[in-house]
Protein backbone atom coordinates (compact mmCIF):
# COMPACT_ATOMS: atom_id res chain seq x y z
CA UNK A 1 0.00 0.00 0.00
CA UNK A 2 3.06 2.42 0.17
CA UNK A 3 3.46 2.52 -3.60
CA UNK A 4 3.26 6.08 -4.95
CA UNK A 5 0.45 7.11 -7.00
CA UNK A 6 1.84 7.11 -10.35
CA UNK A 7 -0.52 9.69 -11.36
CA UNK A 8 2.09 11.80 -9.30
CA UNK A 9 5.19 10.86 -11.06
CA UNK A 10 4.16 11.18 -14.88
CA UNK A 11 4.60 14.68 -15.93
CA UNK A 12 1.52 16.57 -17.44
CA UNK A 13 3.29 16.52 -20.99
CA UNK A 14 3.52 12.99 -21.03
CA UNK A 15 -0.49 13.15 -21.39
CA UNK A 16 -2.33 13.54 -24.46
CA UNK A 17 -2.27 17.08 -25.91
CA UNK A 18 -4.30 17.74 -29.05
CA UNK A 19 -5.27 19.95 -31.07
CA UNK A 20 -7.54 21.00 -34.00
CA UNK A 21 -8.01 24.50 -35.83
CA UNK A 22 -10.33 24.47 -38.63
CA UNK A 23 -11.48 27.57 -40.93
CA UNK A 24 -14.26 27.43 -43.38
CA UNK A 25 -14.65 29.57 -45.83
CA UNK A 26 -17.52 30.19 -48.72
CA UNK A 27 -16.14 29.96 -52.31
CA UNK A 28 -18.55 30.93 -55.41
CA UNK A 29 -21.08 30.30 -53.12
CA UNK A 30 -20.13 26.86 -52.07
CA UNK A 31 -18.55 26.01 -48.34
CA UNK A 32 -15.12 24.42 -48.02
CA UNK A 33 -12.34 24.04 -45.86
CA UNK A 34 -9.53 27.01 -45.80
CA UNK A 35 -7.15 25.85 -43.52
CA UNK A 36 -6.97 22.94 -41.09
CA UNK A 37 -4.56 22.56 -38.16
CA UNK A 38 -4.47 19.16 -36.19
CA UNK A 39 -2.03 18.12 -33.40
CA UNK A 40 -2.18 15.37 -30.99
CA UNK A 41 -4.20 12.11 -31.83
CA UNK A 42 -7.63 14.37 -32.62
CA UNK A 43 -8.16 14.62 -36.58
CA UNK A 44 -10.79 16.27 -39.00
CA UNK A 45 -12.83 13.98 -41.39
CA UNK A 46 -14.97 15.55 -44.53
CA UNK A 47 -17.47 12.80 -45.83
CA UNK A 48 -19.31 14.32 -48.72
CA UNK A 49 -22.92 16.20 -47.74
CA UNK A 50 -25.31 17.97 -49.78
CA UNK A 51 -26.29 20.16 -47.74
CA UNK A 52 -23.59 21.83 -45.74
CA UNK A 53 -19.65 21.31 -45.45
CA UNK A 54 -19.68 18.54 -42.99
CA UNK A 55 -16.75 17.76 -40.74
CA UNK A 56 -16.35 14.57 -38.13
CA UNK A 57 -13.56 15.15 -35.59
CA UNK A 58 -11.93 11.94 -34.67
CA UNK A 59 -10.35 10.94 -31.93
CA UNK A 60 -7.78 8.53 -32.69
CA UNK A 61 -6.78 7.90 -28.69
CA UNK A 62 -10.07 6.30 -28.55
CA UNK A 63 -10.83 8.53 -25.32
CA UNK A 64 -9.85 10.92 -22.86
CA UNK A 65 -7.94 10.29 -19.52
CA UNK A 66 -7.31 12.81 -16.23
CA UNK A 67 -4.68 15.28 -17.35
CA UNK A 68 -5.48 14.95 -21.35
CA UNK A 69 -6.09 18.53 -23.19
CA UNK A 70 -7.71 19.06 -26.14
CA UNK A 71 -8.48 22.33 -27.57
CA UNK A 72 -10.61 22.59 -30.52
CA UNK A 73 -11.05 25.66 -32.63
CA UNK A 74 -13.48 26.21 -35.45
CA UNK A 75 -14.35 29.51 -37.31
CA UNK A 76 -16.68 29.84 -40.35
CA UNK A 77 -16.45 32.47 -42.22
CA UNK A 78 -19.14 35.26 -43.14
CA UNK A 79 -22.05 33.68 -45.50
CA UNK A 80 -20.02 30.07 -45.17
CA UNK A 81 -21.99 27.32 -43.49
CA UNK A 82 -20.60 23.90 -41.39
CA UNK A 83 -21.76 21.39 -39.59
CA UNK A 84 -18.74 19.59 -37.24
CA UNK A 85 -19.93 16.52 -35.01
CA UNK A 86 -18.02 13.28 -33.99
CA UNK A 87 -17.43 9.91 -35.23
CA UNK A 88 -18.23 8.14 -32.09
CA UNK A 89 -19.45 8.79 -28.50
CA UNK A 90 -16.44 10.30 -26.28
CA UNK A 91 -15.49 7.96 -23.24
CA UNK A 92 -13.82 10.13 -20.11
CA UNK A 93 -11.78 7.19 -18.30
CA UNK A 94 -11.24 7.19 -14.75
CA UNK A 95 -8.36 10.28 -13.57
CA UNK A 96 -6.48 9.51 -10.76
CA UNK A 97 -5.90 13.15 -9.89
CA UNK A 98 -5.96 16.08 -12.76
CA UNK A 99 -9.17 16.47 -14.37
CA UNK A 100 -8.97 16.11 -18.65
CA UNK A 101 -9.86 19.52 -20.41
CA UNK A 102 -11.24 20.66 -23.41
CA UNK A 103 -10.95 23.48 -24.76
CA UNK A 104 -13.98 24.39 -27.78
CA UNK A 105 -13.84 27.91 -29.10
CA UNK A 106 -16.06 28.88 -32.27
CA UNK A 107 -16.50 31.92 -34.13
CA UNK A 108 -19.04 32.18 -36.43
CA UNK A 109 -18.79 35.49 -38.79
CA UNK A 110 -21.44 37.76 -40.59
CA UNK A 111 -24.61 35.45 -42.25
CA UNK A 112 -22.41 32.27 -41.59
CA UNK A 113 -24.22 29.47 -40.18
CA UNK A 114 -22.18 27.01 -37.45
CA UNK A 115 -23.67 24.14 -35.77
CA UNK A 116 -21.54 21.72 -33.08
CA UNK A 117 -23.21 18.68 -33.24
CA UNK A 118 -21.14 15.95 -31.27
CA UNK A 119 -22.22 12.65 -29.86
CA UNK A 120 -22.61 11.97 -26.39
CA UNK A 121 -19.82 12.46 -23.68
CA UNK A 122 -19.48 9.68 -21.29
CA UNK A 123 -17.81 10.03 -18.18
CA UNK A 124 -16.67 6.51 -16.62
CA UNK A 125 -16.63 5.90 -13.02
CA UNK A 126 -13.90 8.09 -11.51
CA UNK A 127 -13.40 10.50 -14.27
CA UNK A 128 -12.76 14.35 -14.03
CA UNK A 129 -13.67 16.47 -17.36
CA UNK A 130 -13.62 20.39 -17.57
CA UNK A 131 -14.56 22.21 -20.94
CA UNK A 132 -15.40 25.16 -21.83
CA UNK A 133 -17.63 26.54 -24.75
CA UNK A 134 -16.61 29.90 -25.86
CA UNK A 135 -18.75 31.30 -29.54
CA UNK A 136 -18.10 34.92 -30.63
CA UNK A 137 -20.68 35.05 -33.30
CA UNK A 138 -21.98 37.87 -35.29
CA UNK A 139 -25.53 39.17 -34.97
CA UNK A 140 -26.82 37.94 -38.36
CA UNK A 141 -24.93 34.25 -37.69
CA UNK A 142 -26.66 31.08 -37.05
CA UNK A 143 -25.26 28.70 -34.80
CA UNK A 144 -26.21 25.81 -33.66
CA UNK A 145 -25.08 24.01 -30.23
CA UNK A 146 -25.24 20.44 -28.60
CA UNK A 147 -23.70 18.67 -25.68
CA UNK A 148 -25.11 15.58 -24.56
CA UNK A 149 -23.36 14.03 -21.38
CA UNK A 150 -24.06 10.18 -19.51
CA UNK A 151 -22.86 9.46 -16.46
CA UNK A 152 -21.81 5.99 -15.85
CA UNK A 153 -21.60 3.00 -18.22
CA UNK A 154 -25.16 2.39 -17.18
CA UNK A 155 -24.94 -0.91 -19.16
CA UNK A 156 -21.92 -2.24 -16.94
CA UNK A 157 -23.89 -1.96 -13.48
CA UNK A 158 -21.88 1.59 -13.16
CA UNK A 159 -25.24 3.36 -11.88
CA UNK A 160 -24.13 6.16 -9.51
CA UNK A 161 -20.86 7.39 -10.33
CA UNK A 162 -18.19 9.85 -8.45
CA UNK A 163 -16.15 12.27 -10.53
CA UNK A 164 -16.15 15.73 -11.37
CA UNK A 165 -17.63 17.58 -14.57
CA UNK A 166 -17.14 20.97 -15.10
CA UNK A 167 -19.05 22.95 -17.90
CA UNK A 168 -18.45 26.78 -18.57
CA UNK A 169 -20.27 28.12 -21.47
CA UNK A 170 -19.45 32.03 -22.43
CA UNK A 171 -21.62 32.95 -25.69
CA UNK A 172 -21.16 36.44 -27.05
CA UNK A 173 -23.20 37.86 -29.79
CA UNK A 174 -21.75 41.06 -31.43
CA UNK A 175 -19.11 41.35 -28.32
CA UNK A 176 -22.31 40.77 -26.00
CA UNK A 177 -22.55 37.87 -23.45
CA UNK A 178 -25.94 36.56 -24.82
CA UNK A 179 -25.83 32.89 -22.35
CA UNK A 180 -23.78 31.69 -20.06
CA UNK A 181 -24.08 28.23 -17.67
CA UNK A 182 -21.86 26.66 -15.26
CA UNK A 183 -22.59 23.14 -14.65
CA UNK A 184 -20.54 21.70 -11.67
CA UNK A 185 -20.90 18.00 -10.15
CA UNK A 186 -18.67 16.77 -8.08
CA UNK A 187 -17.29 13.68 -6.28
CA UNK A 188 -20.58 11.83 -5.70
CA UNK A 189 -22.09 12.86 -9.21
CA UNK A 190 -25.10 9.93 -8.88
CA UNK A 191 -25.80 10.80 -5.42
CA UNK A 192 -25.96 14.64 -6.36
CA UNK A 193 -28.73 13.93 -9.67
CA UNK A 194 -30.57 12.12 -7.21
CA UNK A 195 -30.87 14.75 -5.51
CA UNK A 196 -34.78 16.60 -6.28
CA UNK A 197 -33.65 20.27 -7.39
CA UNK A 198 -30.91 18.55 -8.99
CA UNK A 199 -31.28 15.36 -11.68
CA UNK A 200 -34.11 13.65 -9.65
CA UNK A 201 -32.35 10.14 -10.51
CA UNK A 202 -31.11 11.48 -14.07
CA UNK A 203 -28.13 9.63 -15.38
CA UNK A 204 -28.15 11.84 -18.93
CA UNK A 205 -28.71 15.41 -19.50
CA UNK A 206 -28.32 17.50 -22.51
CA UNK A 207 -28.44 21.30 -23.35
CA UNK A 208 -29.37 22.08 -27.29
CA UNK A 209 -29.03 26.02 -28.15
CA UNK A 210 -29.64 27.46 -30.97
CA UNK A 211 -28.96 31.30 -31.52
CA UNK A 212 -30.21 33.12 -34.76
CA UNK A 213 -32.49 36.09 -35.48
CA UNK A 214 -35.52 33.70 -35.54
CA UNK A 215 -34.59 31.36 -32.82
CA UNK A 216 -37.43 32.66 -30.05
CA UNK A 217 -39.75 32.16 -32.85
CA UNK A 218 -38.88 28.44 -33.07
CA UNK A 219 -39.93 27.90 -29.55
CA UNK A 220 -43.03 26.51 -30.97
CA UNK A 221 -42.15 24.31 -32.86
CA UNK A 222 -39.84 22.94 -30.55
CA UNK A 223 -41.99 22.27 -27.97
CA UNK A 224 -44.80 20.42 -30.39
CA UNK A 225 -41.05 18.23 -31.76
CA UNK A 226 -40.44 17.28 -28.41
CA UNK A 227 -44.21 16.61 -27.35
CA UNK A 228 -44.18 12.58 -27.68
CA UNK A 229 -40.36 12.74 -25.83
CA UNK A 230 -40.14 9.81 -22.94
CA UNK A 231 -37.48 12.46 -21.36
CA UNK A 232 -37.65 15.18 -19.22
CA UNK A 233 -37.83 18.20 -21.55
CA UNK A 234 -37.85 21.89 -20.96
CA UNK A 235 -37.78 24.96 -23.94
CA UNK A 236 -37.23 28.45 -23.30
CA UNK A 237 -36.86 31.31 -25.57
CA UNK A 238 -35.19 34.64 -24.95
CA UNK A 239 -32.33 37.07 -25.66
CA UNK A 240 -32.61 35.87 -29.31
CA UNK A 241 -31.74 32.16 -28.48
CA UNK A 242 -33.96 29.39 -28.10
CA UNK A 243 -32.88 26.84 -25.17
CA UNK A 244 -33.91 22.87 -24.93
CA UNK A 245 -32.62 20.82 -21.64
CA UNK A 246 -33.24 17.20 -21.60
CA UNK A 247 -32.36 14.77 -18.24
CA UNK A 248 -33.88 11.45 -17.73
CA UNK A 249 -32.33 8.22 -16.25
CA UNK A 250 -32.32 6.68 -19.90
CA UNK A 251 -29.64 8.33 -22.23
CA UNK A 252 -31.01 6.51 -25.02
CA UNK A 253 -34.31 8.64 -24.31
CA UNK A 254 -32.58 11.65 -24.80
CA UNK A 255 -31.05 10.52 -27.62
CA UNK A 256 -34.71 9.58 -29.23
CA UNK A 257 -35.43 13.13 -28.31
CA UNK A 258 -33.07 14.58 -29.88
CA UNK A 259 -33.25 13.14 -33.42
CA UNK A 260 -35.94 14.39 -34.44
CA UNK A 261 -34.85 17.80 -33.27
CA UNK A 262 -31.87 17.90 -34.99
CA UNK A 263 -34.20 17.54 -38.57
CA UNK A 264 -36.83 20.29 -37.71
CA UNK A 265 -35.28 22.53 -36.23
CA UNK A 266 -32.23 22.91 -38.58
CA UNK A 267 -34.54 22.02 -41.28
CA UNK A 268 -32.38 19.85 -42.30
CA UNK A 269 -31.32 16.02 -41.88
CA UNK A 270 -29.74 14.83 -38.45
CA UNK A 271 -25.91 13.87 -38.68
CA UNK A 272 -25.43 10.31 -40.07
CA UNK A 273 -23.73 9.44 -37.06
CA UNK A 274 -27.22 11.17 -35.17
CA UNK A 275 -29.48 8.77 -37.31
CA UNK B 1 -21.68 65.52 -5.86
CA UNK B 2 -25.09 65.36 -3.60
CA UNK B 3 -24.89 61.09 -3.94
CA UNK B 4 -21.35 61.37 -2.15
CA UNK B 5 -22.63 63.41 0.40
CA UNK B 6 -25.36 61.58 1.14
CA UNK B 7 -23.15 57.82 1.18
CA UNK B 8 -20.67 59.87 3.80
CA UNK B 9 -23.34 61.05 5.92
CA UNK B 10 -25.32 57.96 5.93
CA UNK B 11 -22.37 56.06 6.34
CA UNK B 12 -21.97 58.20 9.86
CA UNK B 13 -25.12 57.75 11.01
CA UNK B 14 -25.01 54.20 10.45
CA UNK B 15 -21.71 52.94 11.96
CA UNK B 16 -23.69 51.49 15.42
CA UNK B 17 -25.98 49.68 13.14
CA UNK B 18 -24.63 49.32 10.13
CA UNK B 19 -26.92 45.84 9.04
CA UNK B 20 -30.30 47.37 9.81
CA UNK B 21 -30.72 48.60 6.21
CA UNK B 22 -30.70 45.04 4.58
CA UNK B 23 -33.84 45.00 6.96
CA UNK B 24 -35.16 47.25 5.18
CA UNK B 25 -34.00 46.24 1.89
CA UNK B 26 -34.72 43.07 2.03
CA UNK B 27 -37.71 42.84 3.63
CA UNK B 28 -41.07 41.61 1.47
CA UNK B 29 -42.31 45.16 1.79
CA UNK B 30 -39.34 46.34 -0.27
CA UNK B 31 -40.72 47.12 -3.75
CA UNK B 32 -38.66 44.93 -5.80
CA UNK B 33 -42.31 42.47 -6.61
CA UNK B 34 -40.53 39.51 -5.19
CA UNK B 35 -43.79 37.99 -4.07
CA UNK B 36 -44.31 37.28 -7.96
CA UNK B 37 -41.45 34.69 -8.45
CA UNK B 38 -41.80 31.04 -7.25
CA UNK B 39 -38.34 30.33 -9.20
CA UNK B 40 -39.66 27.65 -10.52
CA UNK B 41 -41.22 26.31 -7.35
CA UNK B 42 -44.63 26.47 -8.61
CA UNK B 43 -43.76 23.71 -11.01
CA UNK B 44 -41.80 21.82 -8.74
CA UNK B 45 -45.47 21.61 -6.66
CA UNK B 46 -47.46 20.98 -9.72
CA UNK B 47 -45.34 17.87 -10.83
CA UNK B 48 -45.36 16.91 -7.40
CA UNK B 49 -41.15 17.12 -6.56
CA UNK B 50 -42.09 19.21 -3.44
CA UNK B 51 -45.35 18.06 -1.99
CA UNK B 52 -44.46 18.74 1.94
CA UNK B 53 -41.82 20.23 4.17
CA UNK B 54 -39.37 17.59 3.77
CA UNK B 55 -39.30 17.89 0.29
CA UNK B 56 -39.62 21.60 0.35
CA UNK B 57 -36.13 21.13 2.37
CA UNK B 58 -34.14 19.13 0.29
CA UNK B 59 -35.60 21.46 -2.68
CA UNK B 60 -34.18 24.58 -0.71
CA UNK B 61 -31.45 22.92 0.15
CA UNK B 62 -30.45 22.16 -2.95
CA UNK B 63 -30.59 25.92 -4.47
CA UNK B 64 -28.64 27.51 -1.84
CA UNK B 65 -26.10 24.65 -1.35
CA UNK B 66 -25.38 24.04 -5.41
CA UNK B 67 -28.01 26.12 -7.26
CA UNK B 68 -28.91 29.72 -7.91
CA UNK B 69 -28.37 30.33 -4.49
CA UNK B 70 -25.20 29.94 -4.50
CA UNK B 71 -24.23 31.30 -7.85
CA UNK B 72 -26.38 34.72 -6.53
CA UNK B 73 -24.09 34.90 -3.65
CA UNK B 74 -20.92 34.35 -5.83
CA UNK B 75 -22.23 37.33 -8.20
CA UNK B 76 -23.63 39.68 -5.03
CA UNK B 77 -19.95 38.96 -2.89
CA UNK B 78 -17.97 39.80 -6.66
CA UNK B 79 -20.29 42.78 -7.11
CA UNK B 80 -19.82 44.22 -3.62
CA UNK B 81 -16.34 44.27 -4.49
CA UNK B 82 -16.43 45.64 -7.36
CA UNK B 83 -18.48 48.83 -6.03
CA UNK B 84 -16.17 51.39 -6.95
CA UNK B 85 -14.79 49.74 -10.31
CA UNK B 86 -18.05 50.55 -13.07
CA UNK B 87 -16.33 48.42 -15.55
CA UNK B 88 -16.04 45.26 -13.31
CA UNK B 89 -19.47 45.99 -12.26
CA UNK B 90 -20.80 46.22 -15.51
CA UNK B 91 -19.17 43.05 -16.97
CA UNK B 92 -20.84 41.09 -13.34
CA UNK B 93 -23.67 42.38 -14.28
CA UNK B 94 -24.05 41.24 -18.45
CA UNK B 95 -22.54 37.44 -16.69
CA UNK B 96 -25.33 37.73 -14.11
CA UNK B 97 -27.66 37.80 -16.12
CA UNK B 98 -26.61 35.76 -19.16
CA UNK B 99 -26.42 32.99 -16.24
CA UNK B 100 -30.05 32.98 -16.35
CA UNK B 101 -31.08 29.66 -17.72
CA UNK B 102 -34.40 30.52 -18.73
CA UNK B 103 -37.16 33.21 -20.38
CA UNK B 104 -38.63 33.48 -16.43
CA UNK B 105 -35.93 33.32 -14.70
CA UNK B 106 -34.08 36.05 -16.78
CA UNK B 107 -37.39 38.23 -16.05
CA UNK B 108 -36.79 37.34 -12.15
CA UNK B 109 -33.61 38.21 -12.00
CA UNK B 110 -34.24 41.78 -13.90
CA UNK B 111 -37.13 42.74 -13.33
CA UNK B 112 -36.36 42.78 -9.41
CA UNK B 113 -33.21 44.16 -10.32
CA UNK B 114 -34.81 47.09 -12.44
CA UNK B 115 -37.11 48.01 -9.47
CA UNK B 116 -34.15 47.81 -6.30
CA UNK B 117 -32.20 50.20 -8.24
CA UNK B 118 -35.12 52.72 -8.90
CA UNK B 119 -36.72 52.07 -5.43
CA UNK B 120 -32.86 52.73 -3.85
CA UNK B 121 -32.42 55.86 -6.64
CA UNK B 122 -35.28 57.54 -4.97
CA UNK B 123 -34.47 56.23 -1.66
CA UNK B 124 -31.27 55.27 -0.64
CA UNK B 125 -28.82 56.66 -3.30
CA UNK B 126 -25.36 55.73 -3.51
CA UNK B 127 -22.40 56.32 -6.42
CA UNK B 128 -22.21 52.55 -6.68
CA UNK B 129 -25.45 52.09 -8.15
CA UNK B 130 -24.85 54.97 -11.32
CA UNK B 131 -22.78 52.39 -12.94
CA UNK B 132 -25.73 49.86 -13.22
CA UNK B 133 -27.58 51.11 -16.39
CA UNK B 134 -30.09 49.26 -18.02
CA UNK B 135 -31.10 45.71 -17.32
CA UNK B 136 -29.96 44.68 -14.32
CA UNK B 137 -29.67 41.79 -11.74
CA UNK B 138 -30.70 41.53 -8.77
CA UNK B 139 -28.33 40.10 -6.50
CA UNK B 140 -25.61 42.82 -8.30
CA UNK B 141 -27.74 46.02 -7.74
CA UNK B 142 -27.81 44.39 -3.97
CA UNK B 143 -24.04 43.76 -3.38
CA UNK B 144 -23.18 47.31 -5.67
CA UNK B 145 -26.12 49.38 -2.68
CA UNK B 146 -24.24 47.26 0.29
CA UNK B 147 -20.91 48.39 -0.73
CA UNK B 148 -22.13 51.48 -1.38
CA UNK B 149 -23.84 52.09 1.46
CA UNK B 150 -20.94 50.23 3.83
CA UNK B 151 -22.78 47.20 4.69
CA UNK B 152 -20.44 44.53 5.55
CA UNK B 153 -20.89 41.63 3.02
CA UNK B 154 -20.66 38.68 5.62
CA UNK B 155 -24.44 40.22 6.39
CA UNK B 156 -25.43 40.92 2.88
CA UNK B 157 -24.79 37.49 1.91
CA UNK B 158 -26.92 35.99 5.27
CA UNK B 159 -29.87 38.46 4.90
CA UNK B 160 -29.54 37.76 0.92
CA UNK B 161 -30.08 34.24 1.37
CA UNK B 162 -32.32 34.10 3.72
CA UNK B 163 -34.76 36.32 1.94
CA UNK B 164 -34.55 34.05 -1.14
CA UNK B 165 -35.25 31.26 1.28
CA UNK B 166 -38.48 32.83 2.68
CA UNK B 167 -39.80 34.08 -0.36
CA UNK B 168 -39.68 30.56 -1.58
CA UNK B 169 -41.40 29.23 1.84
CA UNK B 170 -43.99 31.94 1.20
CA UNK B 171 -44.46 31.13 -2.13
CA UNK B 172 -44.69 27.83 -0.72
CA UNK B 173 -47.44 28.53 1.67
CA UNK B 174 -49.40 29.96 -1.25
CA UNK B 175 -49.23 26.58 -3.11
CA UNK B 176 -50.68 24.95 -0.73
CA UNK B 177 -48.20 21.90 0.19
CA UNK B 178 -47.70 23.04 3.39
CA UNK B 179 -48.80 25.72 6.12
CA UNK B 180 -47.47 28.47 7.86
CA UNK B 181 -46.39 26.85 10.83
CA UNK B 182 -44.69 23.84 8.54
CA UNK B 183 -43.07 26.94 6.35
CA UNK B 184 -40.93 28.35 9.88
CA UNK B 185 -40.13 25.05 10.36
CA UNK B 186 -38.72 24.92 6.89
CA UNK B 187 -36.93 28.10 6.86
CA UNK B 188 -35.49 27.57 10.92
CA UNK B 189 -34.11 24.85 8.75
CA UNK B 190 -32.20 26.15 6.21
CA UNK B 191 -30.15 28.37 8.52
CA UNK B 192 -27.03 26.00 8.25
CA UNK B 193 -27.14 25.73 4.44
CA UNK B 194 -27.62 29.66 4.51
CA UNK B 195 -24.81 30.24 6.81
CA UNK B 196 -22.58 27.87 4.45
CA UNK B 197 -23.19 29.35 1.55
CA UNK B 198 -22.58 32.96 2.74
CA UNK B 199 -19.78 31.72 4.16
CA UNK B 200 -18.29 30.12 0.89
CA UNK B 201 -19.23 33.09 -0.88
CA UNK B 202 -17.08 35.83 1.17
CA UNK B 203 -13.93 34.37 -0.43
CA UNK B 204 -15.29 32.98 -3.34
CA UNK B 205 -14.57 34.37 -7.34
CA UNK B 206 -16.49 34.31 -10.57
CA UNK B 207 -14.32 31.52 -10.68
CA UNK B 208 -16.01 29.54 -8.09
CA UNK B 209 -19.59 29.61 -10.66
CA UNK B 210 -21.50 26.14 -11.34
CA UNK B 211 -24.16 24.60 -10.35
CA UNK B 212 -25.99 21.30 -10.25
CA UNK B 213 -29.05 22.32 -10.00
CA UNK B 214 -30.25 20.81 -13.69
CA UNK B 215 -33.77 19.94 -12.68
CA UNK B 216 -34.70 23.36 -11.24
CA UNK B 217 -33.51 25.09 -14.21
CA UNK B 218 -35.62 22.54 -16.63
CA UNK B 219 -38.34 23.33 -13.88
CA UNK B 220 -38.54 27.18 -14.69
CA UNK B 221 -39.02 25.90 -18.63
CA UNK B 222 -41.84 23.92 -17.77
CA UNK B 223 -43.25 26.73 -15.71
CA UNK B 224 -43.51 28.49 -18.75
CA UNK B 225 -46.98 26.31 -20.12
CA UNK B 226 -47.93 25.06 -16.65
CA UNK B 227 -51.69 25.61 -17.62
CA UNK B 228 -53.16 27.45 -14.41
CA UNK B 229 -50.13 30.22 -12.88
CA UNK B 230 -50.06 32.14 -9.49
CA UNK B 231 -46.36 33.55 -9.98
CA UNK B 232 -44.59 34.80 -13.23
CA UNK B 233 -41.77 32.20 -12.85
Amino acid sequence: MNAPLLSHHVPIGARARGAIRARFSALDGRSALADLYEAGGLRLRFPRNAQTCEAVLVNTGGGIIGGDRAELSFEVDAHADAMITTQSAEKIYRAQNVPAEVALSLRAGAGARLEWLPQETILFEGAKLKRSFALDMADDARVTLLEATTFGRLAMGESSISGMLADRWRLRRGGKLVLADDLRLEESIGATLDRKACGQGARATALFLHLAPEAESLLDLARETLAPATCAWGASAWNGLLAIRLLSPAPETIRAALVPLLETLRGRSAPRVWQ
Amino acid sequence: MITTGMTMRMATSMAESAHLPLAIWLSPAFPVGAFAYSHALEWAVECGAVQDAATLSTWIDDLLRCGSGRNDAILLAASHRAANDAAALIEINELALALAPSRERHLETSAQGAAFVIAMRAAWPCAALDALDGETAYPVALGAAAAGHHVPLAATLEHFLLAFTANLVSAAVRLGPIGQTDGQRVTAGALPAIHATARFALTSTLDDLGSATLASDLASMQHETQYSRLFRS
